[in-house]
């Protein structure tokens, strides 16, 4: 690429001389198509803009945010979205609603039980149908032990973030017990592709019950150890507290939920306020924080795990006997409708709007996820901020790519 | 079982948007201070852009379906001036549908590149059709053959039989790859 231009001469200021352009000459900006993006786009004096990513080892996947920043503050910035788009809802229009499912696991690939369950449900919705109850708990404990994983990953992450190596050696090693636990139950390790319309793919087996026996022996203490290696870590706690902090109006202006809404002191979890599956037959509490910032979040996520394993303890010792899967046909024609099913995800509520037209395909499948609305609102929050902390307020929220790009 | 939580809805036209939401928003009757979700939908005759709301006085959600877009102009009102977080959603359903909501302040595309012209998940976009009219032609670049130009201009027949073919066709005049010559030239 090669452009002409004029530009004045180093050796005499008074000369012009053409040079050929390069490719590294700046492209120069296209007319801004909104009055937000004007207004980003005029420069003060002193200001400039940087590009954190699209591939940055802080920016938790393809995720490229323009900074403008002054010295080292943040005065605004415009996250980029779309890397990793692949227009998974019209995918899921073009097959039927079995391959919504495997469709629908990568979006939240941290924890995919969640997001893998938004087609189920909203079949199951639609089709009036009925689910074992020991399937209801199976998946239920599926659930609680991917948001475990989800969780115990969110804490070593953070510290990462911070410049911490260790707690995600830690995090790593809870994760990847469960991770291996899961792949017995399900056949894989990431992506499960587990839960069926009417149930679940496959029975409870040996090795995964023995596999989490082990586990459940120590997972308490171990939850403990990594609490005790941050919460008193003096650098830490200075680099997160009153870091990020959300207040209750705004938190729900900007349509938050999850840890970062219960760290307001909202006491909403989608477990709760809409009860789904045998939510409303386990006991757990919903652990609240009052102050909103990045170290809130922590501790809230600690505690979110503490409540994981009492609602594991009390499903293996309720577990019923009976089939896994309702009786379905293999070929379905889910009857028109339209469908709304929300889930508690280790990131908030996950959400799906699923509409039918008496096909054996979705007409529209929306996915809510929960990432894309916590991630704006951290926009929000980082005007103010040294450009290192952006890094801290970005890992506290634990935004999924594959789930805001869809 | 439980009960189904999302079977009431009401429909309304695109000129109320503002004054229903609002009264949902502020009555201290109603309360539905969540906005639990915001989405376009195109049903093949008409767009709707469809609300879920949430109060705390209830398990139940409220959907609201803003009916009857005109395909080929759909407008509706922006709901961020209620709830700030909408902004991202809408921008989403105006490049998913090219559904414009008035009032919204950043309105564009968030997930297709600046310059992309279609909504994909209108239900007349058709996946090849707007592939040929992408740069490319729906080939992406690594698909792509690096041939010599020579090869490419040359007959697929005297490739085939070498360069004695020529002699077969004297009519035809054909490159000589070996001397670099090409007559196409």
């Amino acid at each position: 690429m090669t452009t002409e231009q004029t530009i004045r001469s180093l050796d005499d200021p008074d000369l012009f001389v053409e040079t050929p352009g390069t490719i590294y000459d700046a492209i120069p900006p296209l007319p801004p198509r909104t009055e937000r993006e004007a207004e980003f786009y005029a420069m003060r004096d002193g200001e400039m803009l940087i590009n954190l990513g699209p591939q940055h080892p802080s920016t938790h996947g393809v995720l490229r945010v323009v900074l403008k920043i002054d010295g080292e503050r943040v005065v605004d910035l415009d996250p980029v979205l779309g890397y990793l788009h692949r227009g998974v809802e019209k995918i899921c229009e073009n097959g039927d609603w079995h391959h919504a499912i495997s469709n629908c696991d990568p979006l939240e690939y941290i924890a995919a039980m969640f997001s893998e369950a938004m087609p189920v449900m909203v079949a199951e919705k639609l089709l009036d149908l009925e689910v074992p109850r020991r399937a209801e708990y199976i998946r239920v404990l599926a659930w609680e032990l991917n948001r475990i994983s989800s969780h115990a990953l969110f804490v070593g992450w953070l510290a990462l973030d911070l410049g911490g190596l260790t707690p995600i050696l830690y995090g790593f090693i809870e994760r990847d017990e469960i991770v291996e636990m899961l792949a017995a139950l399900t056949g894989q390790r990431l992506l499960f592709n587990y839960l069926r319309i009417g149930g679940v793919n496959g029975d409870l087996n040996h090795d995964f019950l023995s596999r989490l026996g082990d586990w459940m022996g120590n997972a308490l203490k171990r939850i403990e150890d990594q609490q005790k290696l941050l919460n008193s870590n003096e650098i830490f706690v200075a680099r997160t507290r009153g870091l990020g902090v959300v207040d209750r109006d705004m938190a729900r202006r900007t349509l938050l939920s999850g840890p970062v809404l219960r760290a307001t002191g909202i006491p909403y979890d989608v477990r709760r306020a809409h009860p789904y599956s045998v939510y409303p037959e386990l006991e757990f509490t919903i652990p609240t924080r009052e102050e909103g910032d990045s170290y809130a979040r922590y501790l809230l996520h600690l505690d979110e795990i503490k409540q994981s394993i009492h609602i594991i303890d009390q499903v293996l010792h309720r577990m019923p006997d009976g089939p896994v899967m309702a009786k379905v046909p293999r070929l379905m024609r889910i009857p028109p409708g339209r469908a709304y099913v929300s889930i508690e995800s280790p990131r908030g509520q996950y959400s799906a709007y699923g509409m039918s037209d008496g096909s054996d395909q979705p007409f529209r499948l929306r996915i809510h996820d929960p990432s894309f609305f916590n991630l704006q609102a951290v926009g929000l929050l980082m005007p103010g901020n040294l450009v290192a902390d952006t890094m801290a307020i970005m890992a506290s929220v634990d935004p999924i790519m594959g789930g805001i790009d869809k | 079982m439980i009960a189904r939580q999302d079977t009431t809805e009401i429909r309304i036209s695109p000129t109320n948007v503002a004054a229903v939401m609002t009264l949902l928003h502020d009555d201290p009757g109603f309360r539905f201070l969540i906005l639990s979700d915001l989405c376009g939908v195109d049903t093949g005759s008409a767009m709707q852009v469809v609300y879920h709301l949430w109060s705390d006085s209830t398990p139940d959600w409220l959907r609201v379906i803003v009916d009857g877009l005109p395909r080929d102009d759909p407008r509706a009102p922006s709901v961020t001036f209620l709830w700030n977080g909408a902004e991202w959603a809408e921008r989403e359903a105006y490049d998913m549908f090219g559904i414009i909501f008035e009032g919204n302040r950043d309105l564009r595309r968030i997930y297709m590149p600046p310059d992309y012209q279609s909504f994909p998940l209108r239900k007349d976009f058709l996946l090849a059709d707007d592939a040929a009219r992408s740069p490319g032609q729906g080939v992406r670049h690594m698909e792509q053959t690096f041939q010599p130009a020579e090869y490419r201009r040359t007959p697929v027949l005297r490739q085939a039989l070498g360069s004695d073919a020529g002699q077969m066709a004297p009519g035809i005049q054909t490159a000589d790859l070996a001397s670099g010559e090409d007559p196409a030239r």
